[in-house]
């Protein structure tokens, strides 16, 4: 616990320590803002539904371009070697990068926080569905950046890393949607809707934007995150044999 | 302290390591030797439970490195060959950052970093980013690193690589500094650098140990005769029968050069070779212009027994 914190720590002021936070952070800010505004004032409707709909999306480029540095960097400087010969286990270490990288991810959502405080202002919104949203939003982030610690910890080198955690982040939410299942059923009954259950994220996302929380979806985003992490701190430790 | 046993290791096709054995006892400082690409890094790496092992044991105080590993990595201070250095951070952040990751905390943990400080020689530098410093003050901070946690053990590779004179000196006065207190394995592959440090050397080539001891016994073992040079004033040929006619002499010859006739006389290393030839020159009333050993240079020895590995091997020897 005490290792997960002092590589927390590190790594979370690594962000802060380049340009590189404040530049995702305005990039984050600038792209939502202009977009929930582009169609807010067409549809006339006091909810956030456009910024939580669109954010699969923008996340799958967001989240792997934080996520990528978390091993390739330390494998490029050599200080992945330092890390794995510290008296703290892999899965201590894997836990303070994906947390630190969670936690700036979190900061740059919460700099979206004007926004429902402006719908409020306009308009009567539901409020209970805004707050499922940011939780959707939240668990959104969590699997998509699993998904990028795992790539990052494939590849020696950021641009790699940060190619095939976008890639694999789009096939989670593309293996979701209704007509990639419908053909993938064409060639393999049942197939694309077993995947679309249990892998894709659409449905799982939809009905938390929706405003309904249930069960089966948090155990979808903190499950799939969970195998994700658990297979970055496998590959780590396989590395060794 | 560190035991090593038959272990190998391979990348791929690449055979790293092949059944490579030695062992260290408490306090011992050990120069591990060898070319590059013969294997260093990679002993070093699974000692220190970066790598596993395909075959064979480790042990570090007794706890072997594959079921224990967090066990002994907290016993060793490691310094990897690419000092693994946070560029973005200074050395402060840096030193605190590992101290805290090995479990140190408050006034132990400002004792440790002051002490690493000052023994490495970063005073002036502690406030710097890394990513400012010098080859030479990285290095000094990747050994503090090693430090920070007061290990019983530490395993240096190629400490002193892309340093100048000064800052090698710097180093090895430190590593001397440790002596006793510390079991220590330090790489290179420069031979110059272990005399200085110890005696104990274990010398590795193409993955497999060709020889583990002082330094002294393996040019003994390696070189197989003593040899001293003289030089004298006279006639060569008359001189060169006497020096053959000695005691237990097993070649002599005529090195070339002008002027007064010189001579390499190759004998055993038991019983003193240059009291014997000192004794015929005052009998034979020469006028010596030179007498003394020439002991071999530890490049002659690594020379030697990397050509008798290669013989044993059945291989062609390489031109070294």
């Amino acid at each position: 616990m005490q290792g997960t914190l002092t590589i927390f720590r590190r790594e979370f002021s690594a962000y802060f320590n380049s340009p590189i936070a404040y530049i995702f952070i305005i990039a984050f800010l600038v792209f939502n803002g202009g977009m929930v505004m582009n169609g807010f004032f067409l549809t006339g409707t006091a909810d956030l539904r456009g910024f939580f709909g669109m954010l699969p999306f923008f996340l799958i480029l967001f989240i792997p371009a934080v996520s990528m540095r978390l091993w390739a960097e330390d494998k490029r400087l050599g200080t992945f070697e330092l890390l794995m010969t510290l008296p703290l286990r892999t899965r201590e270490v894997m836990l303070g990068k994906y947390l630190a990288a969670y936690c700036f991810y979190l900061v740059a959502l919460l700099g979206t926080l004007p926004l429902p405080v402006m719908v409020a202002q306009l308009g009567n919104p539901d409020g209970g569905a805004m707050a499922s949203g940011y939780l959707g939003a939240a668990l959104l982030g969590a699997l998509y950046l699993a998904i990028g610690t795992f790539t990052s910890g494939l590849m020696r080198d950021q641009i790699s890393a940060v190619i095939l955690g976008i890639v694999a982040c789009f096939l989670v939410f593309i293996v979701g949607e209704q007509w990639v299942a419908a053909t993938i059923d064409g060639w393999l009954p049942g197939a694309g809707s077993f995947l679309r259950r249990y892998l894709g994220l659409a449905e799982h996302y939809e009905s938390l934007l929706r405003g309904m929380i249930t069960l089966g979806d948090l155990v979808y985003f903190v499950g799939l995150s969970g195998v994700f992490l658990t297979l970055n701190t496998l590959w780590l430790e396989g590395r060794k044999y | 302290m560190i035991e090593v046993r038959g272990v190998s290791k391979s990348f791929g096709t690449m055979v790293a390591l092949d059944a490579v054995s030695f062992s260290l006892a408490r306090g011992e400082i050990l120069g591990f030797l060898g070319p590059n690409g013969a294997g260093k890094s990679t002993t070093m790496k699974i000692v220190t439970t970066f790598l596993a092992p395909d075959a064979g044991t480790v042990t570090v105080d007794g706890i072997d490195v594959l079921t224990e590993p967090l066990a002994v990595r907290g016993r060793i201070g490691y310094l990897p060959e690419n000092v693994p250095l946070y560029l973005d951070m200074n050395v402060q952040e840096y030193l605190t950052f590992v101290g805290r990751a090995r479990g140190l905390a408050g006034a132990r943990l400002k004792d440790r970093l002051e002490w690493c400080v000052e023994a490495c020689g970063l005073v002036t530098e502690y406030r710097k980013p890394i990513g400012e410093l010098s080859k030479g003050y990285r290095q000094r901070t990747g050994l503090a690193q090693a430090l920070v946690h007061d290990p019983d053990i530490l395993i240096l590779d190629e400490p002193t690589s892309g340093l100048d004179p000064l800052q090698i000196l710097g180093i090895r006065e430190l590593i001397k500094s440790l002596a006793g207190s510390k079991t220590i394995i330090f790489s290179t592959h420069i031979l110059q650098e272990v005399s200085p440090v110890t005696d104990r050397v274990v010398i590795i080539n193409e993955g497999r140990i060709i020889a583990d001891g002082r330094v002294g016994d393996l040019r003994r073992s390696a070189m197989g005769s003593n040899r001293v040079y003289v030089g004298l004033r006279g006639d060569a040929a008359a001189a060169a029968a006497a020096l053959r006619g000695l005691d237990g002499v097993a070649s002599v010859d005529t090195l070339p050069g002008g002027g007064n006739p010189r001579f390499e006389v190759r004998g055993p290393f038991s019983g003193d070779l240059v009291a014997a030839v000192e004794t015929l020159a005052r009998d034979a009333r020469w006028q010596l212009t030179e007498l003394h050993e020439a002991p071999y240079s530890l490049e002659d020895t690594f020379i030697a027994l990397t050509r008798r590995a290669h013989a044993a091997a059945g291989a062609p020897p390489e031109v070294a």
